[in-house]
């Protein structure tokens, strides 16, 4: 009879939407489960002569709610959201070894500075200059300890991007492998809902390491594509990634790049940085590759102006046995350029400091496009410098970096399309080493000393003497000295004795003073032959002052009392080295860039993690579970159930009333 | 399909409400560190600018820290230096006081070489002031540089083994030594201009004031030889133009004055320049007048004891013609010397205060300092508590309402 068969499949209509909802309710909390709602549609009514009689109801299929268009937005956001939050994760840490205050390592340069204000006061007290010199050892044990901080973030990057490698690798097989099971399973004519959710539940889980691009095919495969073109997943066949040291330049370059090798190819290709969207994967790159490498220039900067600096300035000094000093720190070698292993010609570059106050705290690429001829460009903020040494006026690549403190030397020609990477600064800060321990070495005292006329009956009083060596090195005075004579009104003065005329260094380059007679003002640094002595007060007609060769023996041992060169010493905290900032203000430089990546890279995360939050809300609002829309459902169908198990009942009764009408 | 719009996921609803309160934990935990360091910034990234602000004064702290240190240390040398001048010239004036008495006619050599015997030692005592050595070895009166006893020698080569000159002082700090060379070896002899010394083979009793200056535009600035004649009962004297001092190429003497008559006491005067002469010279004997030189402390020290230690004639009488100049003059130079280290001894003072003054800047520097330093980074304790109170509370409120919704579910009914 029709009514039975009407509420045998009624019966069977509502198990299926009772078990579906049962599914739902079981599945509240599954990850990436799409809810599933049955679709019923009636049967095809009877013609009948009376009309079409309806035959009741059945499943057409179980729908999988999901919007694609959300989905893959969701997932995208999920792909920023964790490269961003990946990244100030490890800046946090970075700037963690850029700490100031009274620990920091700002702290320790300014105490190291500071301390020769005691050898100042007592040239010669033992004991302050053993502090001078411990309080160098401190600092740079302290920049080495932070350099070593640096390179094992640095490490654990490097192992965590090898652990992400693993998963990707290990998802897109999986990927490719329910690819298969779906598209074997489209051709029973229903879709494989368990098993999309599953697929796409990979791709999410993909997109936390690295943000992908998904195009769905015919055969119900989805193929996944990173760094936009590059397939890691064609239909059911996977690709590999891997991260390797540039090709170009290989393990000197300081960066590392993502590799992509087709299944079945031996080449691998170079991935795009920048194309890599979201993910840890790229977010950890891009703190490797820009981050990272700010941190450890900063830091290699820093190491490098401050021993060259210290350096020059201590060897130009005498030490407590009226030899010249040495050199405080260990002189950073910047070794060689890079150069790209395709490079056509042998040619090497040797890196030197030429002047500590000009020095980037960046890496540099050099690309030739003639022997001569070529362009710079400078990490940092990516300003590209040309150079033509043939052009008009000729440039020569040797110009440019000495406008950012370095000298470079090619040992042949290059040729074009030969390119150099310059990444020297990023190790300087490990090679910093004290190498005075005995105080009798610390160059206290100045190389020349002065006198005034004894009959001198003006008013000058001595400012300040120093050894610069600039512009040209230290020429020491003749035994007679370098005598300045000077005349009354209007006060000028004349010199005897000296070798080179004298220059006022305060201008770059510097300007050569006019005459003889100099004018003299008071108060106005006066260099000559590589020293520079300021003079205040007013002179009168004949009043001279004699500089002269601290180490002549006419003057004995009276160096051993004179602290000018500790003086200069410590005048290099005012000197402006790190992009205008003086010595000692250096650190807070440094200190306030990484800080400032970190906080951007904070806001970054937390906008990416609000519109993640908000775009998985989205999606969950079409393809999550409600547990009160699940109950509410389980009653509906419940009731539907019975009335169709009442039907049934209602059919038998029917058939047991005809079978007593018609038994005798 | 359900219109998406009214939907909510169950699982959703809780991992929105965890985040938020994740979130709120999280900040709320910030704020506690906040308020435990009494730092706003805690980290560069918190606020950069005001983490390079705040090392920035730190910096500046730590440097005028070092400076007041060096000042203490410039000032504790040149206190050392102004005092050691302060009792130099209590001995200088002990000195004087000394060869005054030496000058009481009633004495007889033995007297005088007791007086001598005590100015001895007092010299002795000053050039030990001179070359006094502060705490940590470093000479007072260094000036620009020194042996480490800058002034020794003997008579008459007293020297200064140093560099002259002062140097200059600064804003944050002063000069730690003073210059030796103005302060002991600038002493002028005479009276400034000239000086009258006795000829050495001198038998008479004659003596000479110091002269004065009495028409500056007549000085020639030569030598000149004034020689006495006694015939009979008759004393007339010369004067004589020995032309300019060497290294001047030497002229030929031209007469001034010649045969002037002489009585005691007289007042001789040539070439703007006039002295006054007493007592009675002996035939032969001289005085020389030359343009005054630069001498030394000591040296005029030695020259007042070697003038009292040969007051004495050979006969056991008094030469009181040498011995009265020679103490005229010493008191005058003892005072040109003791008006030196006055002078010197006022600049010390001078550096005293600015010292002083120096410090008191210093101090006032240190405070703003340190509060340009708060300002950038400590925490405004008021206001941290009331944002951690309000955090707390809206804590409190996201953990009542997730424990409230939970709740609320239609199995309940069911």
């Amino acid at each position: 009879m029709s009514l039975l068969n009407v509420g045998a499949r009624a019966l069977q209509a509502n198990q299926a939407a009772l078990q579906t909802a049962g599914h739902n309710i079981a599945n509240v909390n599954t990850a990436g489960y799409s809810r599933q709602s049955v679709v019923l549609q009636t049967v095809q009514g009877q013609f009948t002569g009376g009309g079409y009689i309806g035959k009741g109801v059945e499943v057409q299929t179980i729908l999988r709610n999901h919007s694609e268009l959300l989905t893959r937005q969701a997932t995208a956001a999920a792909a920023v959201d964790s490269g961003d939050s990946a990244r100030m994760d490890r800046l946090r840490q970075l700037q963690d070894v850029f700490s100031g205050g009274a620990s920091g390592i700002g702290a320790s340069i300014n105490d190291m500075m500071n301390a020769l204000s005691d050898v100042v006061s007592s040239p010669t007290d033992l004991t302050a200059r053993s502090v001078a010199l411990t309080r160098m050892d401190e600092m740079a044990a302290r920049i080495r300890d932070a350099s070593q901080r640096l390179d094992e973030i640095g490490y654990t990057v490097a192992e965590q991007l090898k652990g992400s490698m693993v998963a990707v690798n290990s998802i897109a097989k999986s990927i490719a492998g329910v690819n298969e099971q779906i598209a074997r399973a489209k051709g029973n004519g229903q879709p494989a809902n368990d098993l999309l959710d599953q697929r796409d539940q990979l791709i999410r889980d993909l997109n936390q390491h690295i943000q992908t691009s998904q195009v769905a095919a015919d055969d119900g495969t989805v193929s996944v594509f990173v760094a936009g073109s590059q397939p890691l997943v064609l239909g059911n066949k996977a690709a590999t990634l891997s991260i390797e040291d540039p090709a170009d330049f290989g393990a000197g370059s300081g960066q590392k790049v993502l590799n992509f090798l087709a299944p079945g190819s031996s080449t691998k290709v170079e991935l795009n940085e920048s194309m890599l969207g979201g993910g840890e994967v790229a977010g950890l790159l891009r703190f490797q590759n820009s981050d990272l490498a700010e941190g450890r220039n900063l830091l290699g900067r820093m190491a490098v102006a401050i021993s060259e600096s210290m350096n020059t300035q201590n060897k130009l000094g005498l030490t407590l046995n009226g030899q010249p000093g040495d050199n405080l720190f260990a002189p950073i070698s910047l070794g060689n350029a890079v150069g790209s292993s395709f490079n056509t010609s042998a040619a090497t570059m040797a890196l030197t400091v030429t002047d500590p106050t000009l020095l980037q705290a960046s890496s540099y690429t050099i690309t030739f496009t003639a022997a001569d001829a070529g362009s710079v460009t400078r990490a940092s903020d990516g300003k590209v410098f040309s150079f033509n040494g043939s052009g008009l006026p000729p440039v020569t690549v040797a110009d440019v970096f000495a406008t950012q403190g370095l000298g470079v030397a090619l040992s042949g020609p290059p040729n074009a399309g030969d390119r150099f990477m310059i990444t020297s600064l990023q190790g300087s800060a490990a090679e910093l080493q004290a190498l005075q321990y005995s105080p009798v070495d610390l160059a206290a005292a100045n190389p020349v000393n002065a006198a005034m006329g004894k009959a001198n009956s003006g008013s000058m009083q001595l400012a300040s003497l120093k050894a610069t060596g600039q512009p040209a090195g230290l020429v020491l005075p003749p035994a007679t000295g370098v005598v300045m004579t000077f005349a009354g009104a209007p006060a000028t003065f004349t010199l005897a004795g000296n070798t080179g005329a004298p220059v006022d260094a305060s201008t770059t380059p510097p300007t050569p003073l006019a005459g003889p007679p100099y004018a003299f003002t008071p108060g106005q640094a006066i260099t000559i032959d590589g020293w520079e002595i300021t003079l205040n007060g007013a002179p009168k007609a004949g009043d001279t002052v004699t500089v002269g060769n601290a180490t002549d023996p006419q003057y004995g041992d009276w160096y051993k009392r004179d602290a000018g060169n500790a003086s200069s010493l410590m005048g290099l905290r005012d000197v402006p080295m790190f992009d205008g900032a003086t010595l000692s203000d250096g650190f807070a430089g440094a200190m306030a860039q990484i800080g400032t990546r970190t906080q951007s890279a904070q806001f970054a995360a937390e906008l990416s993690s609000a519109i993640a939050a908000n775009l998985e809300r989205d999606r969950t609002a079409v393809s999550g579970v409600n547990l009160d829309e699940e109950a509410a459902r389980l009653i509906q169908y419940q009731q539907a159930y019975q009335a169709s198990a009442k039907m049934i009942q209602i059919a038998q009764n029917i058939f047991d009333t005809l079978i007593q009408g018609l038994a005798r | 399909m359900s219109n998406s719009l009214y939907r909510l996921s169950t699982a959703n609803q809780y991992d929105t409400a965890l985040r938020n309160i994740g979130q709120r934990q999280t900040s709320l935990s910030n704020l506690q560190e906040n308020l435990t360091s009494g730092k706003r910034v805690v980290r560069a990234s918190d606020d950069p600018v005001a983490a390079a602000q705040a090392e920035r004064a730190l910096t500046r702290m730590t440097r005028n820290d070092t400076d007041q240190r060096a000042l203490d240390m410039q000032r504790n040398t040149m206190s050392l230096a102004e005092s050691t001048l302060g009792e130099a010239g209590d001995a200088m004036q002990a000195f004087r006081e000394l060869v005054v008495s030496a000058g009481n006619g009633t004495h007889t050599q033995t007297e005088r070489d007791a007086i001598a015997q005590q100015l001895l030692s007092l010299r002795d005592q000053i050039m030990s002031y001179a070359n006094r050595k502060d705490s940590s070895g470093l000479p007072l009166f260094q000036a620009l540089g020194s042996a480490q006893s800058p002034f020794g020698g003997n008579s008459p080569a007293f020297n200064f083994a140093g560099l002259p000159g002062q140097h200059a002082s600064g804003n944050t700090q002063i000069a730690q030594v003073l210059d030796g060379d103005a302060a002991w070896m600038s002493v002028p002899t005479g009276n400034g201009v000239f000086e009258v010394s006795l000829g050495a083979t001198n038998t008479g009793k004659a003596w000479t004031d110091l002269g004065q200056v009495t028409n500056p535009s007549a000085l020639t600035g030569h030598n000149y030889s004034i020689t006495f004649s006694v015939v009979g009962s008759v004393t007339t004297y010369d004067v004589v133009d020995n032309g300019p001092p060497p290294p001047a190429a030497p002229v030929p003497a031209t007469p001034v004055l010649t045969g002037q008559p002489y009585t005691t006491p007289t007042t001789i005067a040539f070439d703007g320049l006039s002295l006054k002469v007493t007592g009675a010279p002996a035939n032969g004997d001289s005085f020389a007048v030359a343009p005054s030189q630069t001498t030394n402390v000591f040296q005029v020290l030695e020259n007042a004891i070697g003038t009292i230690q040969n007051g004495g004639n050979v006969d056991g009488s008094t030469d009181y013609g040498s011995l009265t100049h020679g103490i005229t003059r010493g008191l005058t130079e003892i005072d040109s010397a003791m008006n030196r280290l006055q002078s010197s001894r006022g600049l010390a003072g001078d550096l005293l205060n600015r010292a002083d003054r120096i410090e008191g800047e210093m101090d006032v520097r240190a405070v703003q300092l340190e509060d340009d330093r708060s300002r950038a980074e400590d925490l405004d304790m008021i206001k941290g508590i009331s944002d951690f109170q309000n955090q707390q509370v809206g804590y409190e409120a996201a953990l009542k309402s997730y424990a409230q919704v939970q709740q609320l579910s239609l199995f309940k009914f069911i």
